[in-house]
């Protein structure tokens, strides 16, 4: 587990107080700022690093790592710009608790977007180089020479002229007592000149997760900790109307049986296994609400009429697509679908929390550590210096552990009715699978137009469907106007997810029709769909124009140098052009994501009309700058796994206003014998701003298969997923 | 004491001349006038947009509340427990929202 | 890292003619239009910094239902008390949140109340005292899932 900074809270206030008396009088403090010391006493250069005698560079993340490998990828660019010996590199989390206290002085602590790396490398880099300008200081000073005769490489600092070397654990005391440099005087390296960034080094949490040393929060044990297992109304916004705890409250272990809120019965037991026995044998009479009607059924309905309706926020124009439209020689158009989905975290959620009126603590896997931090805030009503959140490495969190910490809210609720007792709450995965934060569900009408000559004269992209700032953030959606931008993720008019071609007459538009499910943000939100609904229409295009797929993009590709060419790296290296091998067929996609330019090919066989086997997949990305090649391999192949996996597996259904699928008998993930190796081409272009990696890429694979099957079958699958079509995959 | 659509906290004996804390809730969705339909539509402002406290018919606290102010209006203010009597609540707002609760005090 | 609201700007064809502003004609207030309502309340006079404590939470989840207090420092007296207390956002779509009327009557001039917060921002409370004089204390929030769109939204 990455260790957590106890950061000496008396050195800190201690040193405070001084430096405000000190200033208050008018005097000079000789040394500087005080220093700020980790709870084994080793000193902090500045926020970011922390040096100890022998060496070893404490740097700290403010991220979450959650298998995504970020954790070691922000401590290969700090320790770039420190020049220290890699070997001796760790991670510690500071604590929201901390950051509050240090008026945020690790900046923003959450973790999705694809965000990790490109929004924070300027800032870590330069803790790093700031860190590093302020050793070589401390040694020059005790040498008495200039700064400028001295370098640093390898956690040694050496004065060139004379060649008298000392290392940093030697000089860290003293580098900690030096203001900082103005940060006008930090220059960061090139890229080009990278010797720990840039290279696919071995993740510093790998070993510790192979070995199962890692504790994850749902392994934590606490002395005197009691376990919870937690019912919340299965139909959305529905409450709890009564609960017979006396039939449960004598079996084996069981403590206590509280609501959680108005809509949630929890089981406090000795052991996790009793909590949930005796849940199960809770009765329970919920109040379940109108919503109780809905099926999806009735949400396809509801969404079926946004595709005509008069009224929609647009997310791209250009010219005038619906008059292109009606005079166009020849028209294509078709209606997609797009499911409601579960991010099924390998590990359930979780969260331990510790109430007492004095201090609340919760230790919880989050994307966040300031969300779950605010969450304890709202639900404990203490304040923010008698709460704290301690970070715990995730067991998979894809967007379903950041924006939402219900698990938080309802483990502090539960540990308010027993004061001073740890309670560790864990949610069983049916009620993991039911009470997520759903992919939204969509529809998507695509009408294309022709003039004689097969160019393409008109687009008109109709989506229809639920928003999900809508439900999570409506600020955002209210300051728009009503619309949520996010919706049109991959093919909006400008920014990090702009649409990758150049259609004349161009409208791309979105109906919002929001059911009651809750939604939230799965891997690669909306370029999930918005990249099947494209790609596999621009097939649809090129098909109705005779033309080949890749030659029909390239025409209108002209304005989209990056686009074009993470697509043509894929389609050299599938051998787009030349013939496949016998039986077997190819389809490629291609979309701008997150800041990324990102592409996929596929090439797949179908055997007795439905058994689908992948046979190679082929990823290019240019995500600008590559901190860790290797990482981002291995992100866009577990990318494709994901997105895959939902393609031909995953879909969940609504019945009776609650969701159907439950666990993994009927939400299926693809296994490894099903994945073909992915050759995956990193192409960075550079430029001004960095692109992301945990998402792009997912979006793209599964359009190059649905394409690469039209092509085996003759048959457009416009719906997913593939199990529903009576595909399988082999 | 408690209708269906309020709710106020007073210490029923407070001691004379203590400052006593005063709790004041209603039920109220608040809306901001920045919501916005499906379709796009401004959902229209409906708030309360004055609360008053009266001490035996004197004015001991008034506020002027705008659309920033949460769903079901909770406001907590202080008063100093001078005699025994009735203290007044009252809401009013959009829609010609009026809502009046009491309490009754006697100071020992 | 560019602020959203100049980021917003920039994009240029966003903020143009796509649905940026509300029906009101306001996208959200912003730091001039919260000094402007300053103004509309205490008039010219000049407002010192001091005496007052705003509290709210550091660290916004659900920005649809946040506590927040005020306790000015004043003996409360007839002869020197708060005679009212304004609250103001930079960031949500008015500025002006609360303002309450106190006097001698109250006893302590402590006031709580629960606001919506629509983004990160900065909140202040100004004090309106019998002698005439503005008093003003601010505290600055951060909403979690805001600060990670800040960037530029898409």
């Amino acid at each position: 587990m990455t260790a957590m900074p106890k950061i000496s809270r008396r050195s800190f206030i201690v040193s405070s107080a001084a430096a405000a008396g000190g200033l208050a009088l008018g005097l000079r403090l000789p040394f500087g700022p005080e220093v700020v010391r980790a709870q084994d006493g080793s000193p902090e250069i500045n926020a970011w690093v922390v040096i100890r005698p022998d060496d070893t560079v404490v740097v700290r993340v403010a991220r979450s790592e959650m298998g995504q490998g970020t954790i070691t990828g922000l401590a290969q660019l700090v320790a770039e710009e420190l020049e220290c010996n890699w070997s001796k590199v760790t991670t510690e989390y500071p604590t929201p608790g901390q950051n509050v206290a240090r008026k945020r002085v690790w900046g923003d602590f959450s973790t999705g977007g694809s965000r990790g790396i490109r929004t924070s490398h300027e800032y870590v880099r330069q803790g790093g180089a700031a860190a590093r300008m302020m050793l070589v200081q401390a040694a020059a000073d005790q040498w008495k020479v200039s700064a400028s005769e001295c370098s640093a490489a390898n956690s040694i600092i050496t004065h060139q002229p004379t060649g008298r070397t000392v290392s940093y654990g030697r000089v860290a005391e003293a580098a900690a007592k030096l203001t900082a440099p103005d940060p006008k005087s930090i220059k960061l390296k090139d890229p080009k000149d990278w010797k720990i960034a840039g290279k696919p080094i071995k993740r510093l949490d790998t070993v510790d997760k192979v070995t199962g040393k890692q504790v994850y929060g749902f392994d934590l044990k606490l002395p005197g900790m009691l376990n919870a297992a937690i019912k919340e109304c299965p139909v959305f916004g529905g409450k709890v109307k009564s609960f017979d705890a006396a039939k449960v409250s004598s079996m084996k272990g069981v403590r206590r049986v509280v609501p959680v809120g108005d809509t949630a019965v929890a089981v406090v037991a000795d052991t996790w296994w009793q909590a949930k026995t005796a849940l199960d044998a809770l009765p329970i009479v919920w109040d379940e609400g109108p919503n109780a009607k809905v099926s999806s059924a009735s949400i396809a309905e509801m969404l079926k009429a946004g595709l005509d309706a008069e009224q929609a926020f647009v997310g791209n124009r250009n010219g005038d697509a619906k008059a292109a439209l009606a005079g166009a020689a020849k028209k294509v158009e078709a209606v997609y679908s797009y499911p409601y989905q579960n991010h099924v975290c390998m590990e359930p959620m979780n969260a331990t929390a510790r109430y007492t009126p004095d201090k609340c603590e919760v230790w919880v896997p989050t994307q966040d550590g300031e969300a779950s931090f605010a969450a304890l805030l709202s639900v404990s009503g203490l304040p923010a210096d008698k709460c704290e959140v301690y970070k715990i490495n995730l067991g998979g969190g894809f967007g379903r552990r950041g924006a939402f910490q219900d698990y938080v809210t309802q483990a502090v609720l539960i540990a308010k009715q027993m004061p001073g007792t740890p309670v560790k709450l864990l949610w069983s995965r049916e009620e993991d699978m039911r009470q997520g934060r759903f992919h939204p569900v969509m529809q998507c009408k695509l009408t294309g137009g022709f003039d004689a000559s097969n160019n393409l004269t008109g687009l008109h992209m109709r989506l229809s469907g639920q928003s999900i700032l809508a439900s999570v953030r409506p600020a955002i959606v209210e300051k728009d106007g009503g619309r949520d931008a996010l919706s049109f993720q991959g093919v909006f008019e400008s920014g990090e997810h702009s649409f990758g071609y150049t259609v004349p007459n161009l409208l791309i538009d979105h109906a919002m029709r929001n059911p009651h499910v809750p939604p939230g943000f799965w891997r690669g939100v909306n370029i999930n769909q918005n990249a099947v609904f494209i790609e596999c229409f621009m097939d649809e295009l090129a098909h109705a124009a005779g033309q080949d797929p890749l030659e029909f993009r390239r025409k209108i590709m002209a304005g989209h140098p990056r686009n074009l060419g993470v697509l043509n790296a894929v389609a050299e290296r599938i051998g787009w052009g030349k013939p496949a091998p016998q039986g077997r067929f190819r389809g490629l996609a291609q979309m701008k994501a997150f800041n990324s330019f990102v592409a996929a090919a596929a090439e797949i066989s179908v055997e007795g009309g439905n058994k689908v086997k992948v046979h190679r997949l082929v990823g290019a990305t240019d995500c600008g700058y590559a901190v860790n090649p290797a990482q981002i391999d291995r992100q866009v192949a577990g990318s494709f796994v994901y997105g895959l996996s939902a393609l031909f597996m995953q879909e969940c259904t609504v019945k009776g206003g609650r969701i159907v699928e439950e666990n993994f008998n009927t939400y299926n993930s693809m296994r490894i014998a099903q994945m073909p190796k992915v050759e995956s081409i990193i192409m960075p272009t550079g430029g001004a701003i960095w692109g992301g990696i945990g998402e792009p890429t997912i979006c793209v694979a599964a359009p190059a298969v649905l394409n690469a099957l039209f092509q085996a079958t003759g048959k457009r699958i416009r719906s997913v997923p593939l199990k529903n079509h009576g595909f399988q995959l082999v | 004491m408690a209708s269906a659509s309020a709710v106020v906290n007073v210490p029923a004996n407070p001691k004379r001349g203590e400052i006593i804390e005063i709790k004041a809730l209603v039920r109220h969705a608040m809306e901001t006038g920045f919501r916005r339909t499906q379709l796009g539509a401004v959902i229209p402002r409906d708030i309360i947009r004055q609360f008053v406290c009266l001490y035996n018919g004197v004015e001991v606290f008034r506020a002027e509340l705008h659309p920033a102010i949460a769903a079901n209006p909770l406001l907590t203010f202080t008063t100093v427990a001078s005699e025994s009597g009735t203290i007044e609540f009252r809401w009013t707002g959009d829609k010609g929202f009026s809502v009046i609760e009491s309490a009754r005090i006697t100071v020992v | 890292m560019t602020s959203r609201r100049n980021f917003l700007i920039a994009a240029g064809g966003l903020a143009g003619g796509m649905g940026l502003t509300s029906a009101s004609g306001r996208a959200h207030a912003t730091p001039e239009e919260m000094q402007e309502a300053v103004r509309k309340v205490i008039g010219t006079s000049r407002v010192r910094s001091g005496r007052v404590k705003l509290d709210l939470p550091p660290l916004i989840d659900n920005g649809n239902s946040v506590s927040l207090s005020v306790a000015v420092e004043s003996p409360m007296t007839p002869a020197d008390h708060v005679k009212a207390i304004h609250v103001f956002t930079e960031k949500n779509p008015l500025p002006n949140v609360v303002s309450v009327y106190l006097g001698p009557r109250a006893g302590r001039a402590n006031i709580a109340t629960r606001v919506r917060i629509a983004d990160t921002q900065t909140v202040t409370a100004i004090a309106e005292m019998s002698d005439g004089t503005f008093w003003s204390g601010s505290m600055s929030v951060v909403v979690t899932l805001s600060a990670c769109l800040e960037d530029g939204l898409i």
